[in-house]
């Protein structure tokens, strides 16, 4: 028994080594690990804290790393879910992670207008989609093109899966 | 023989005030015309200057507290004396020790120029600032409590948008909490020792003074929530705690002291007032022992525990140590002061230097009692 525990941790150690390596492979910058999940009892409080968090983040800078930050951990939560099949949630965290990637470059602009220097600013957008759109089009490779939704007393929705993320990658690819 | 003291001690201000020059950094382009570089290029020199400045500094230390336990040296006199101290030094040049000041400035600078806040975005973000050039810790986000970052809007926007002007009026407030601060020990001693211990205190002197850090201003707040403690007056003293805490957070550590005070109040239990000092004392130093834990000791930290320990003269021991440790933080400037580095030995050459002092105190009162 303990030798199978130890066996199961040295696989995770390496599992672990040997994941996060190919995961910096090809991009610089860093997504954040996912955080808890729609339906789970934290999901709520990161809303909550997301909201609050919305306020301390004042400022053109602040505004645009709050947006950035949030539209990171959303478009993680948004993979995750697509890699394990929830579409609608997974749908809906797109949106909700292009809602806040279109936030991002109008906060640079104003930020620009009171002569703040933004060349750091957008270099780090600039990895930022790079990354964002590296993931995007992994999710597409292995999306389904539609997803019918058939909830409960009510009408089915067809969701454009396909269609959603190639729009999420050129939402991504004006902002170069 | 006062007066000659006096004047002797207004002179070496005034020698120390110029000394500090020596020090201004080669990037600071508002005070380039009073650059030399010398304590760059001749560092052994310099060290020697420092050094000596130190002992002279708490031979007059020494010369104060005779006189006041002598009862040569009024009230009245102690504070136009410490006039005179705040005058002088407040034109030194307060990088001279530490580069604290200038990350006041900026992180001010962070909030009220630029309107971000400042526990979000760095300094060093804004990358055409002038500031950049001087700033030491620039790539941190505010370091301090939300109530110095609303209080150094003052010195902020009396500066103008000036550098020099924002510079010295920080140092301006910081000696108002200074002056502040004799006067609360004043008020809760009711004796002229504790304040002489204190405000002539070689270390209180250069790093509040000279430096301008803010602990002065986090001590004050403390003891002005303690002093309303001894008159009752408890939501006030409540208000002030919570003041202290958010200058610099040390303070947070004798919460248990400040509700125990309380309970005793609300119980109309008497408060031994030397034992709250004592315990306080004892709790700031063993914050400012476990300060390494955040970043490393530094010297000024000396100055959350200094001002308890004086308020309680029965505690020899207390008094020794911080008087010992006040004079070897000062001298733990001396390794990087001579070698211009942060790495090889100066870490260990500090410790040693900051340390063995109290140390060897602590043995003689253990050996003392022994006997």
């Amino acid at each position: 028994m303990k030798n199978e525990k130890f066996v199961c941790l040295l696989i995770l150690v390496f599992f672990f080594f040997f994941s996060s390596k190919s995961a910096f492979a090809e991009s610089s910058y860093v997504l954040p690990y996912p955080s808890s999940m729609p339906g789970s009892f934290a999901y709520k409080f990161h809303l909550v804290y997301e909201n609050i968090s919305k306020y301390w983040h004042f400022g053109s800078f602040g505004q645009f790393e709050y947006n950035l930050k949030i539209a990171d951990k959303y478009l993680v939560e948004a993979k995750t879910l697509f890699e394990y099949k929830q579409y609608l949630l997974a749908y809906k965290a797109l949106k909700k992670s292009d809602f806040y990637f279109i936030n991002i470059l109008p906060q640079l602009i104003k930020a620009n207008k009171e002569e703040k220097d933004i060349i750091q600013k957008r270099n780090i957008l600039t990895y930022a989609v790079e990354k964002h759109i590296e993931v995007l089009e992994k999710i597409e490779g292995e999306t389904p093109n539609a997803f019918v939704w058939r909830p409960e007393k009510a009408l089915p929705t067809t969701l454009y899966l396909q269609k959603e993320i190639v729009n999420s990658v050129l939402l991504r690819k004006k902002s170069l | 023989m006062k007066k000659i003291t006096v004047i002797l001690y207004g002179i070496f201000l005034l020698l120390f005030t110029i000394f500090s020059y020596v020090f201004i950094d080669p990037n600071l382009l508002y005070l380039k015309g009073f650059y030399s570089g010398f304590a760059f290029s001749d560092r052994l020199l310099a060290t020697i200057f420092y050094a000596s400045l130190v002992v002279i500094f708490f031979i007059f230390y020494g010369i104060f507290i005779y006189l006041g336990y002598k009862k040569k040296i009024n009230l009245k006199e102690i504070f136009m004396l410490l006039g005179m101290i705040a005058v002088i030094l407040f034109i030194s040049y307060p990088a001279m020790l530490s580069y604290d000041i200038f990350n006041y400035v900026a992180t001010s600078k962070v909030l009220f120029f630029y309107h971000e806040n400042p526990y979000v975005v760095m300094p060093f973000e804004f990358t055409r600032d002038p500031l950049l050039l001087f700033t030491h810790a620039a790539n941190k986000i505010a370091l301090y409590g939300p109530f110095w970052i609303l209080l150094a809007g003052i010195p902020y926007f009396l500066g103008f948008g000036n550098f020099l002007i924002t510079l010295f009026s920080f140092k301006f407030l910081i000696a108002i909490f200074y002056l502040g601060t004799a006067f609360l020990i004043w008020k809760m001693s009711k004796n002229i020792i504790p304040v002489i211990l204190f405000s002539f205190n070689p270390l209180v002197v250069i790093e509040t003074l000279v430096s301008g850090h803010n602990d002065i201003v986090m001590i004050f707040f403390i003891l002005f929530s303690f002093f309303l403690l001894t008159k009752n007056k408890i939501i006030f003293a409540v208000l002030f705690f919570i003041l202290s805490i958010l200058i610099k957070y040390a303070t947070i550590l004798l919460v248990p002291i400040f509700l125990f005070i309380v309970w005793r109040l609300i119980r109309k239990k008497g408060v031994d007032w030397a034992k709250v000092y004592f315990f306080s004392s004892l709790v700031m130093l063993i914050a400012f022992l476990l300060s390494p834990l955040r970043e490393e000791i530094y010297s000024w930290y000396a100055i959350w525990f200094i001002p308890f320990a004086f308020l309680v003269l029965n505690k020899k021991i207390l008094l020794s140590v911080s008087i010992v440790f006040s004079l070897s933080l000062l001298l733990r400037y001396i390794p990087y002061m001579l070698t211009g580095t942060y790495s090889g030995q100066t870490p260990f050459m500090k410790e040693i230097i900051s340390f063995i002092p109290p140390v060897l105190v602590l043995a003689y009162y253990g050996l003392k009692n022994k006997v």
